[in-house]
């Protein structure tokens, strides 16, 4: 840091110091951790991937640097001055424009005024009076345009009527215009062909050439080799490791991403393990056969019995949350069968999954498990209001609260009430909330997705706690992790997902068996995962 | 307890800051204009708000669902016209009552079906609905002259009276009594709530949102047929722009007494509260003389006025309570 302390009185600053410089910068949502201490450094000419599972943090931090979301704690230094950016104008007057994953131009203007917008050149010299000097705007972008492959059509038309490429290439011209130094591109190649994808990537190199600091957040691994510089990959709102990609595999990448460097040994966690597992007869609980939903499942097949947890595993978008929801009568299945306690069984929808005993912890938990205005009582109830209603017409607040005074104890929820707010709680309070929610229907099947994503260490053994209670009581359990050690200490047995395709099954060696059997399982599950996906 | 916190326990209560601005209103008038508290005047701002507060009674149900229902306006104005042309044709009250009560289902069950079957937005179903069925008035009424039924019974149903109290009125009153208890007692009323915080999250915890939406719908129809229905029987005539502008009357009417457009929150006593305020308050500025021509810009003021005065005085709240709580739940810990 003393280095970039000295250059504040210097205002050119040497090659190799970093554009951007983020130290110990940290966001704390109510309930969530989404970035916790990460540093991250952007030199000038060079491309920097960034990498993580869904939930890991690559947005708040790309938020964060665009002045959308304003960081709990930590620094940020552009060219060596500390600096605050507090709105996305104050992200642009530094330097920093980001191109964001969802397009950001409004459909009907064209991208010359796409590129102007708000920031539009004027005759004369007064903002009100004067007009838009049209003509000079193009002038201005015209190079730019054909140095990036639009024509003077292009930049005539209304950019909806552009492919994905091009505008792509209109948001990173827009950019450009305006003396950027460093450009965040958030997931550029979704939506494109291979051959535009390698249009952009020319592109990139391009930018980088200029001296341009390229922040690139990317899912698709095989992309980053060869023209990324340097990595960093983040987990669970924690910076794990910058690497430089030649020393790296994709397979090697996943492993950080996923966890690989915890897999053999978490003494953070205290796991009490199994207390005495499931004594009753083993009957199938769920079992699904070559079931297809177009275009994101291929033949599923899977089962669960009672008292026994199969884990998930795969990358993001291999298909696992889709699997849930055909489950759980979210999406119905274009082809297959689901068997429910061995009988073919259609399930039309969430309600009537759990009337056939099936119950689901969702992955987003504050836009998809939590009803943040509702109590602690209401959110347990909701799942089966008819239970504690009498002659299931009328609510009775005594027995609803007397219900959740029972969740609320049996599952150490930390709280001084269940009239309490649930959006107050913390995150793994909220998480046990909604498992309370789902416990409440009584269900044969819970399906647990990412059950401990944001929440911290002690709640996380709470919540695998709560997980083996429920299968050694006789039910049975699905959980879909991106954390691998997590996967393989809570499973049985873990089916492994690669696009909408289950690849193998696995029987879980466990937190019993020894580290190194532990790992190599969790090898054996990334190489499935990722073959054909990546490059290696 | 200083006078701050006294003040601060009661804006706390429910409801308390719109209350307030209504009774200092009522004071106004009363002060003004001799005639504001006399029994002739209090027995008609009851019989004539009936209608306002009903349909804003129903339309909370959509609100606190996160939806919006504009068709009100034409579905009273046309349930009027239905249920008059039946007695006027001499069915007997009860059939009568029915014709209105099935054209405000019918309404309901048109929106419903377009909303939460077809998933198209409610904005552009019922403003579709309202044109419809102002049009259907307007058709309906040239062709037949809707001035009168002579069935005293038909009459009676808001015109009557039991001890002294104007019926239109208690059934205005039995049905919000009835729409609070469906709101706040029953499952139901709860996956209302729960579908107005967050349709994903109620999904996924398996309440049933489309078949919520549907059903919001339908009540809200239902409720703003009865509405006209006591229209009907109160004034004995239908004109062929009779409802127009209510449904924003009702919105009004839902946001001064505190329901949230963005849905999840309100209850029935609330909006009946905030409806109730504005025709009191229509009232009140006919009798001090306030020239109608003004009507419209005063009352804008007020709904602007008693909102910002609610939101004001929970933002203080927010802000004064912080500090207090604490030590009351100190209090009542070492109570224990």
């Amino acid at each position: 840091m003393n280095t970039n302390e000295n250059s504040q009185s210097v205002p050119v600053a040497p090659a190799d110091q970093p554009l951007v410089s983020v130290r110990g910068i940290s966001k704390v949502y109510p309930g969530v951790v989404a970035l916790a201490e990460v540093d991250i450094d952007l030199r000038p000419g060079e491309i920097h991937g960034l990498l993580g599972e869904n939930g890991a943090g690559k947005s708040t931090l790309i938020n964060i640097l665009s002045g959308t979301v304003s960081p709990t704690a930590g620094t940020i230094r552009i060219s060596g001055s500390e600096s605050t950016i507090a709105t996305p104008r104050d992200a642009q007057d530094l330097g920093i424009s980001t191109v964001h994953q969802e397009q950001s131009l409004a459909p009907n203007l064209t991208a010359v005024e796409n590129i102007f917008l708000g920031r539009e050149i004027i005759t004369g010299r007064n903002r009100l009076t004067g007009v838009l000097d049209e003509k000079e705007m193009r002038t201005r972008v015209l190079e730019l345009a054909h140095e990036f492959g639009l024509t003077d059509h292009d930049i005539r038309v209304p950019v909806a009527a552009l492919g994905a490429l091009k505008q792509h290439v209109v948001q990173i011209i827009k950019a450009l215009a305006f003396r950027t130094k460093v450009l965040i591109l958030d997931e550029p190649t979704s939506g494109l062909a291979d051959h535009e994808r390698h249009t952009l990537f020319s592109y990139m190199r391009q930018l980088r050439n200029k001296g341009i600091s390229l922040l690139w957040v990317t899912h698709r691994l095989d992309e980053l080799f060869g023209l990324a510089d340097t990595i960093t990959v983040l987990r669970d709102g924690r910076l794990v490791a910058t690497v430089d990609p030649a020393g790296q595999s994709a397979e090697s990448l996943v492993r950080l991403m996923v966890g690989r460097s915890t897999l053999a040994a978490r003494e953070d966690i205290v796991d009490e393990g199994r207390a005495h597992g499931f004594t009753g007869s083993r009957d199938e609980v769920v079992r699904l056969e070559s079931v297809t939903r177009h275009p994101l499942l291929h033949e599923i097949s899977l089962s669960v019995r009672r008292g026994e947890i199969l884990g998930l595993a795969g990358i993001a978008g291999a298909g696992r949350t889709e699997t849930a929801m055909v489950i759980l009568g979210a999406d119905r299945p274009d082809a297959g069968s689901i068997f429910l306690h061995s009988k073919p069984a259609v399930i039309r929808s969430p309600r009537d999954a759990r009337q056939k005993g099936i119950a689901y912890v969702p992955e987003e938990r504050k836009t998809h498990a939590i009803l943040g205005d509702f109590s602690i009582k209401r959110n347990i109830t909701i799942s089966d209001l008819k239970r504690t209603a009498a002659a299931g017409l009328f609510l009775r607040g005594g027995q609803e609260t007397a219900t959740a005074k029972r969740f609320v104890s049996d599952l150490g929820v930390k709280t001084s009430s269940v009239q309490e707010k649930i959006r107050n709680l913390s995150g793994g309070n909220q998480q046990k909330v909604v498992i309370a929610r789902c416990l409440f229907t009584e269900p044969d099947l819970i399906i647990f997705d990412e059950p401990t994503q944001g929440i911290d260490v002690g709640a996380k053994a709470e919540v695998y706690r709560l997980i083996y209670e429920f299968v050694d009581q006789g039910g049975a359990a699905i959980v879909i992790s991106s954390e691998l050690p997590e996967l393989i200490r809570v499973s049985d047995r873990i089916a492994v997902m690669r696009e909408g395709t289950i690849v193998g099954e696995l029987e879980s060696t466990g937190r019993d068996e020894a580290a190194s059997e532990t790992s190599e399982l969790g090898e054996r599950i990334i190489s499935l995962a990722t073959r054909g996906a990546v490059a290696a | 307890m200083s006078i701050f916190q006294r003040s601060s326990r009661v804006l706390a209560i429910d409801g308390a800051a719109v209350s307030i601005v209504f009774l200092i209103m009522c004071a106004y008038f009363a002060i003004a204009s001799p005639y504001f508290l006399s029994p002739d005047n209090i027995h008609n701002t009851f019989v004539e708000s009936v209608s306002a507060v009903l349909l804003a009674a129903g339309l909370t149900f959509v609100l606190i669902s996160g939806g919006i229902d504009l068709s009100i306006g034409s579905n009273i104005g046309l349930s009027a016209a239905m249920t008059l042309f039946a007695s006027m044709n001499g069915a007997p009250t009860v059939l009568a009552l029915l014709a209105g009560v099935a054209t405000g289902l019918i309404f309901g069950l048109v929106n419903g079906a377009f909303i939460a079957g077809l998933g198209v937005s409610d904005f552009i179903v019922t403003l579709a609905t309202l044109s419809v069925g102002a049009g259907v008035l307007q058709v309906f009424s040239a062709s037949t002259q809707l001035t009168g039924t002579a069935d005293s019974s038909f009459l009676a149903l808001a015109r009557g009276e039991v001890a002294g109290i104007p019926t239109g009125v208690l059934i205005a009153v039995v049905i919000l009594f009835v729409l609070e208890i469906a709101l706040i007692k029953t499952p139901f009323g709860r996956t209302i709530y729960a579908v107005g915080i967050n349709p994903n999250a109620a999904y996924l915890a398996a309440v049933s949102v489309r078949r919520t939406k549907f059903l919001v719908f339908v009540i809200s129809g239902i409720v703003a047929g009865i509405g006209g229905v006591l229209l009907a029987s109160h004034l004995n005539s239908v004109q062929p722009g009779l409802g127009g502008g209510y449904e924003l009357t009702a919105i009004a009417g839902c946001v001064v007494g505190g329901v949230a457009l963005a849905g999840g929150r309100g209850s029935i006593w609330r909006a009946a509260l905030g409806a109730f305020f504005l025709s009191v308050l229509s009232r009140g500025l006919q009798l001090i003389g306030v020239d109608p021509l003004w009507f419209s810009i005063v009352t804008g003021a007020a709904i602007v006025a008693a909102v910002a005065f609610d939101r004001g005085a929970q933002k203080w709240l927010q802000s004064t309570l912080r500090p207090v709580s604490p030590v009351a739940a100190a209090a009542t810990q070492n109570a224990q």
